[in-house]
């Protein structure tokens, strides 16, 4: 049995450990981000101006984003009441198999679709997971390619430090 | 059931009752095709290292890429481009303390078939100077003088445009080169020692490159494009598909040239050989009529049942502790306490790829 899981993004060219981590983001402007989610509501990053994103690229058939969106859901309500928001952007999945995601493991946050894999490839998001954690200025302040433990202090801090 | 059965059996169920992106464009002819490789460092002594080609980056009329995952017990991971023919690979690498590396690399990708009207030029498309330099250059492996040159000139002769020059030096690689069982893997391509010798026979990393040599050496700009095959082939011919979802062993190259007015032309003639030592019953003639078939349709078109990689040269392992340059990046490449692993032996990386299309 594979006891780590990784992943990372193609686009990138730093080095990750067999787990992830959160890297000050150096790659330019922050890519436009307008999806529906499964309900077909419309989502802008834009709408979301004011408080801190981490903008999640995921897909159901990537081990090691199954495995740390838990994770990711823990740190979401651990900040409830505070301005953050995690926006998961499920990439080129039809929406039955998301459906079926979503009812074996029930999130909290928003799933967009990115049907066509061009938000994906707007934003370097070949190798899942990629994960942008997003000032409250609405630009990319970090990055993670692949599994990272979204309840870890390390990553708490830095939310914290771009939630002042 | 452990975690990791747990989570492959209900993905695999979902999967099957779902179509991802094909689905909604079904009307374009798209397949969508998931590849998994899985390697294995047997036998690792040391420090263990692996690398592992990515489907072609670039999004085409015939591909396009979904995303990539990986999995494993690496212990450090790294994309790495070679930032010139657009080759991209997941190196992978384990401490010593790891006696039984693994790594899982998960591709999507979309693919369809792809055919050029060359009855007339469709537009006025045509490279830049850099680029028809790009792809009429020299390889360690493909150069464009001496013999290359002087067997494509008498090949073209009486040929005006480049389109006149890749047809007949496509006709010539079909006439004049045979596809030899006994080649490992691909072959390796050197095309000098081919003609020097007179020996013509190899597989697709011969042929082809044999094919772009040719066409180069005369300033027709050309490429190979290396890949693995990931279908059975729906155009009836057996030996041109896979035969079961592990496709760890169909590696395939193919090739390209390019002509103004109809921009990058496919061609396979290695493909046509193949047909010809390996269709049922076997050993046909060239006038067959199954051969002639896929003879005028490998001038121009590719089944898409098959995955490009890159269309790399004299490439280098990055992190190799001492690894040869590669004419290409087509396999699996793995290496232990500083000894790289034959690239052309599954079983001394231990690696399997499977493939399965999606929706299908």
């Amino acid at each position: 049995m594979l006891r780590l899981v990784a992943a990372i993004v193609l686009a990138a060219a730093a080095c990750t450990g067999a787990a992830a981590e959160l890297k000050r983001w150096e790659g330019g402007a922050t890519p436009p981000l307008a999806l529906e989610d499964m309900q077909g509501r419309p989502h802008s990053l834009a709408d979301y101006r004011g408080k801190v994103v981490l903008v999640n690229f995921w897909a159901t058939w990537c081990e090691p984003c199954r495995e740390e969106m838990p994770s990711l859901d823990r740190l979401r309500s651990s900040l409830k009441g505070q301005p953050f928001e995690v926006l998961a952007v499920n990439l080129a999945e039809p929406l039955s198999r998301i459906e079926k995601f979503v009812s074996q493991m029930p999130i909290g946050f928003p799933l967009l679709r990115d049907r066509d894999g061009a938000a994906g490839k707007a934003w370097k998001a070949k190798l899942l997971p990629a994960s942008f954690l997003i000032g409250r200025d609405g630009r990319i302040r970090y990055v993670a390619y692949g599994e990272l433990d979204w309840s870890s202090d390390a990553v708490r801090a830095r939310v914290a430090e771009l939630l002042k | 059931m452990n975690r990791r059965t747990f989570l492959q059996s209900s993905t695999a169920a979902v999967l099957a009752q779902s179509l991802p992106l094909a689905a909604a464009r079904a009307e374009e002819n798209w397949r969508t095709f998931e590849i998994v490789t899985r390697v294995e460092v047997i036998d690792s002594f040391g420090v263990a290292r692996a690398w592992v080609p990515l489907p072609f980056e670039a999004d085409t009329s015939w591909h396009k890429t979904v995303g990539n995952a990986w999995s494993g017990n690496a212990t450090r991971a790294r994309i790495e481009h070679d930032g010139k023919y657009g080759v991209s690979l997941l190196y992978a690498e384990w401490n010593a303390r790891e006696m039984n590396p693994v790594v899982e690399v998960t591709s999507r990708f979309m693919t369809r078939d792809r055919a050029v009207d060359l009855s007339r030029p469709a537009s006025d498309v045509e490279l830049s100077g850099a680029e028809r330099a790009f792809y009429t250059a020299p390889t360690e492996l493909i150069p464009t003088d001496g013999i290359v040159r002087k067997t494509a000139l008498e090949v073209t002769r009486g040929a005006k445009t480049d389109m006149d020059k890749a047809r007949a030096i496509y006709e010539w690689i079909v006439d004049n080169t045979f596809r030899d069982p006994k080649t490992r893997g691909c072959g390796v391509g050197d095309v000098r020692t081919m003609l020097e010798s007179g020996n013509l026979g190899g597989k697709c990393a011969d042929l082809n490159a044999l094919y772009v040599g040719l066409a180069r050496s005369v300033g027709v700009a050309a490429r190979d494009v290396y890949g693995i095959r990931v279908a059975p082939s729906k155009q009836g011919y057996k030996s041109l598909g896979t035969g079961s979802p592990n496709v760890s062993k169909a590696q395939h190259c193919r090739a390209e040239f390019f002509a103004r007015g109809y921009g990058w032309v496919p061609v396979d003639p290695a493909d046509v050989r193949k047909v010809v030592l390996e269709e049922p019953p076997g050993n046909l003639a060239l006038g067959d009529q199954k051969v002639r078939a896929v003879r005028e349709r490998l001038f121009g078109s590719w089944e898409m049942n098959w995955l490009a990689y890159n269309t790399g040269h004299d490439l280098s392992l990055p992190y190799a502790t001492k690894a040869p340059t590669l004419p290409y990046l087509m396999y699996v490449n793995a290496e232990s306490d500083g000894e790289l692993r034959d690239q052309l032996e599954p079983e001394s990386v231990r690696y399997t790829i499977t493939s399965r299309e999606l929706g299908a």
